[in-house]
């Protein structure tokens, strides 16, 4: 295992976005497991932000959040990917890829 | 806008939202924990609860108004918390803030209000200078002041050059003519009484642009030589004797006994070209011959004497014309024609010059007499407000301080530094506004308070200072501004990002932290700034007072005390010659019967209340007319007696003097300086260059008294019969000598006046001391507003340093209890909490002294008997500042020293 990274600011709201795209509906501590797992433990979710986050996503009208029972029977908040939300995540990702690309293209070896 | 509904939800639901981010939180916790976690790495995996669930919440917005609404909470419970503090922050703003805005409203109030005209940046004011007496100008009537050492300014003109000047319509519109306000009689029905007026030119409404408010304003045809009378009132006067009555155009009203038409009222606020002035009512300048004691004379000074300047001008420019092309213009015009009027080639060799000033917030002299002190007075406020700042910014370095520990325990609790920074700030501005708010009462107080002193108990004072908003907010700006500043840098410091020392340190050290000695810091930086401007102040007010107790103990040469002083014109009421004068005698027979005064006289200007006639003085056998500025009083015989004036030589004026009455006595400067080494019984002199003047013989010396003002002693004064040249005899000044309190009097010689003519009315009722006190009411003005800005000044710094100081003793709590535990003795606290005090009041003394060596040459002009840096003063002042920083020292002191070492040290 390679060592940790903190996200790349401005790309949390993104991979919320992603991962509830992937998933379906999902609670906090979901979204968190699922970030570090599916980038092998390389990207690290400071766990606590993720909140903050989420609340900004609901005003926004991105997801929104029901109650439900979770696997093992604990009472979790779920949050669920909008129409609104998925035209967010499209446009971000291909903001995402757009600077990519360039830096890509800055980095390229000669 | 969906966005926005979705938040209104929130703030209804907030509780249930807040349980739910709580749950949630939790449940993440517990998630973590049961995938192996120990519950404390859990907890730093996730980061700061307090600060997160801080940050959710403000994700929806109103939480900035929700949190400056809870610092507000939070503010004002604090300074409940801490009365002592909040009380003298917020008192020392408001005094600064209130004492400024008061002073500021004058100055704006006298320098800068327009007079209420048409565009009154287009007026401008002719007025003329000359380095010497010009010999043109051979009779004036109106003010003049000095010019330089030896010079003469004025702004009355002759009128041929009113004529000669008047028509130049390339540069200005119109150019107005008026007189300086005097009282005449007016009657209306029955009731006589003395009221202000002023004559003005047929062209003055329409060129200054006043409309008017009932009837019709004067014009040019009521402004020619036999035009019927016409009178315009000013509009105070039409409400208040004829209740606005519209009826009343037209009516008919006797002034100085000529029958008068009322043609209608001028615009309301509208109360002439000078603000110092009130006039009750404008006459045409062409109705000035009938009004006075000799028509035909006076027509013929006034309107055709080429070297007789009684007439004020000024002059409306045309747009685009400058100030200095008028003047460029109007001045060779002006040359020419005194040139002309020059008859010899020696008066010609000093001409009057012209020159303009701008006239939009009319005539100068009250500007003059006030601009000055106003600006002093100005200084003074300032450094009150600086002082008031000061102690604002060091009872907040004070108090965040103490409060280094509460920052930390609340940072580490998860609070953001800039909320922090961001709830101290509002502590700070709401500690301004509340000063501010009580300063609006400190000012509203205080332009009462100066308005009455200004005033000094002269009846129809008109400048009216109204509350001044800019200059309130600006003040209030200012404080709020300081608030920030000073509440930012401690505010800032106490957040720094390692709050771990603070959190150690607990309540005990801090201030000059043991070992590392005496170090300056902002706090006392301020603190000896404070000191140094309160001496300043002190010392001022010192010179002041100085100032005025000198001028009280003037030994003035006459007794002021007990002397009732009445102004009657029995002239503007038809009486004239030998009848007003039986008039006048019939008074004072009638005067000295009334119980508690013990002798009455009178005389044609009273002493010591700066009139000046300085007539010729021809002594036969000598060659020409000798100027030594020699002032002549008309009195009656029982003057000298009355007004307790010694007669060293020959005998005084007699009762008999009045029936041959060409006989003077002359007072010892008047005999020294026309007769050195002789004795100047018998001689014989004539008062007037008039060959017709008759030859008046002494027959008494008297000692000197003061004549024109107090500061100035030492002119030669004749005192004569008022009998004498009768024709010229206008109002008396009537001093009665009375037992008791003067005033006592005042209902017998009102009953005794009316009885004598209903016709006549009293023009004025004072003291001699009243009278001479309002010739220095600058110097007066200055002491009692002196003294109250340094007590202000001194009780603002006092209250500093004692808040300084008690924050300073609360934190070394700990320390002192060391101190004591280890067997220091109470009075070596004191000492050491003393010794502070004094390094920094020595500092600020040091400081203040040298300030003040400079500063006083600034007043030197307004002090009389003494130098800039009087020594007495500069002493004093110290004295009392350093009585007053100890005082304010001790109690801080004596509290460190009754600190219980067990219970302080209980307390780490």
């Amino acid at each position: 295992m390679g060592p940790k990274s903190d996200i790349l600011p401005g790309t949390l709201y993104m991979l919320i976005l992603r991962s509830l795209a992937r998933m379906g509906p999902m609670h906090g501590y979901g979204i968190s497991q699922f970030i570090q797992q599916t980038s092998d433990d390389v990207l690290q979710v400071e766990e606590g932000s993720l909140y903050p986050a989420l609340q900004r996503m609901l005003i926004k009208g991105w997801v929104t959040a029901e109650w439900k029972q979770s696997e093992n029977n604990r009472r979790a908040r779920y949050y669920r990917l909008t129409p609104e939300g998925r035209k967010q995540m499209t446009r971000e990702l291909n903001e995402f890829e757009r600077v990519i690309a360039a830096i890509a293209r800055v980095i390229e070896p000669a | 806008m969906r966005e926005l509904l979705r938040r209104l939800r929130f703030l209804l639901g907030r509780p249930e939202y807040e349980r739910e981010l709580e749950e949630e939180m939790a449940h993440h916790l517990a998630m973590l924990e049961e995938n192996g976690r120990l519950p404390a790495a859990a907890r730093r995996q996730f980061g700061n609860l307090g600060s997160l669930r801080e940050e959710s919440r403000s994700m929806w917005t109103f939480a900035f108004l929700e949190q400056t609404a809870q610092d507000i909470r939070y503010a004002l419970r604090m300074m409940a918390a801490n009365p002592l503090f909040t009380a003298t922050a917020a008192l020392s703003l408001a005094l600064g803030i209130g004492a400024n805005t008061a002073i500021y409203s004058f100055l704006d109030a006298i320098l800068m209000r327009s007079l209420p005209v048409a565009n009154p940046h287009q007026l401008a004011i002719l007025k003329w200078h000359a380095a010497r007496s010009p010999g043109v100008i051979k009779g004036a009537n109106g003010r003049m002041s000095r010019y330089g050492k030896t010079g003469r300014e004025s702004p009355n003109f002759p009128f041929a050059a009113y004529q000669a000047l008047r028509d130049n319509p390339a540069l200005f519109s119109t150019m107005i003519g008026y007189t300086y306000v005097q009282n005449f009689n007016v009657t209306v029905g029955d009731a006589a009484d003395s009221i202000p007026g002023g004559f003005v030119s047929g062209n003055y409404f329409s060129g200054l642009g006043v409309p008017p408010a009932a009837g019709r304003l004067l014009v040019e045809d009521d402004d020619r030589p036999g035009a019927s009378p016409a009178v315009v009132l000013a509009y105070a006067y039409w409400q208040g004797r004829f209740n606005g009555d519209p009826s009343a155009m037209g009516k008919s009203i006797r002034i100085n006994d000529v029958p008068f038409t009322i043609a209608g009222v001028a615009g309301p606020g509208f109360s002439g070209v000078d603000p110092q002035s009130n006039p009750s009512f404008f006459l045409p300048i062409h109705q000035l011959p009938p009004l006075s004691p000799h028509p035909g004379a006076e027509e013929r000074s006034r309107f055709f004497d080429k070297n007789f300047y009684w007439l004020e001008m000024m002059i409306r420019l045309r747009p685009g014309v400058t100030l200095e092309q008028a003047q460029a213009a109007l001045s060779a015009q002006f040359h020419r024609f005194a040139a002309g009027t020059a008859a010899t080639p020696k008066e010609a060799e000093v001409l009057p010059d012209l020159s303009l000033e701008p006239g939009g917030a009319g005539l100068d002299y009250l500007r003059r007499e006030y601009s000055k002190p106003l600006y002093v007075l100005m200084t003074m406020v300032g450094l009150i407000l600086a002082i008031a700042c000061a102690n604002l910014a060091n009872l907040l370095l004070a108090r965040a301080a103490t409060r280094r520990r509460e920052m930390a325990v609340r940072l580490s609790l998860g609070a953001g530094r800039w909320r922090i920074v961001r709830q101290l700030l509002t502590e700070s501005v709401l500690l301004a506004v509340t000063g501010g708010a009580m300063g609006l009462f400190v000012a509203f107080a205080g332009i009462r308070m100066i308005t009455w002193l200004i005033a000094n108990g002269r009846e129809n004072f008109t400048l009216h200072a109204a509350l001044n908003w800019p200059v309130l907010g600006f003040t209030f700006a200012l404080s709020v501004a300081s608030g920030l500043v000073f509440g930012l840098t401690p505010a800032l410091q106490s957040t720094k990002a390692d709050f771990t020392p603070a959190l150690k340190e607990g309540r005990s050290q801090g201030w000059g932290r043991t070992g590392h000695g005496f170090r300056p810091r902002l706090g006392h930086v301020l603190m000896v700034g404070q000191i140094a401007l309160s001496l300043l102040l002190v010392i001022g007010a010192g010179l002041f007072i100085r100032t005025l107790s000198n001028l009280h103990s003037i030994d003035v040469g006459f007794n002021r005390e007990n002397i009732l002083l009445v102004s009657i014109n029995g002239r503007q009421a038809g009486y004239r010659d030998a009848a007003l004068a039986r008039f006048y005698s019939g008074l004072l027979d009638r005067f000295r019967e009334i119980p508690g005064v013990r002798s009455a006289t009178a005389s044609n200007v009273p002493l010591v209340a700066q009139y000046v006639n300085n007539p010729d003085v021809i002594i036969p056998g000598r060659p020409s007319p000798q100027h030594s500025g020699t002032e002549c009083l008309k009195v009656d015989p029982a003057f000298l007696e009355t007004m307790e004036i010694p007669v060293v030589l020959g005998r005084g004026l007699q009762r008999e003097d009045l029936a041959s009455p060409a006989v003077a006595v002359v007072n010892q400067k008047f005999a020294s300086a026309f007769f050195p080494g002789e004795n100047p019984l018998g001689r014989q002199f004539a008062l007037g260059s008039d060959p017709g003047d008759p030859m008046l013989a002494i027959v008494g010396v008297s000692t000197n008294a003061h004549y024109n003002s107090l500061q100035e002693s030492g002119e030669p004064v004749v005192y004569i019969p008022y009998t004498q040249g009768v024709a010229d005899l206008r109002g008396m000044f009537f001093e009665l000598r009375t037992a008791g309190d003067p005033f006592a009097a005042v209902g017998a010689v009102r009953r005794m006046v009316q009885d004598a003519s209903r016709a006549v009315p009293i023009t004025e009722v004072t003291t001699q001391a009243l009278r001479m006190e309002q010739t220095i009411s600058q110097e007066r003005t200055f002491a009692n507003l002196g003294a109250c800005f340094a007590v202000l000044a001194l009780s603002i710094a006092c209250v500093g340093l004692y808040g300084t100081m008690a924050y300073a003793v609360a934190r070394r709590t700990g320390e002192i209890g060391i101190r004591m535990a280890l067997g220091a003795q109470r009075r070596k606290i004191i000492a050491m909490v003393l010794r502070e005090v004094f390094a920094l009041t020595a500092a600020g003394l040091l400081i203040g002294y040298g300030a003040a060596h400079f500063m006083t040459y600034l007043v030197e002009s307004f002090l009389y008997g003494i130098k800039a840096n009087d020594p007495p003063a500069v002493w004093a002042a110290i004295g009392i500042l350093l009585a007053a920083v100890l005082a304010a020292g001790y109690a801080p002191a004596r509290r460190a020293s009754r600190i219980d070492p067990a219970a302080a040290l209980r307390n780490e």
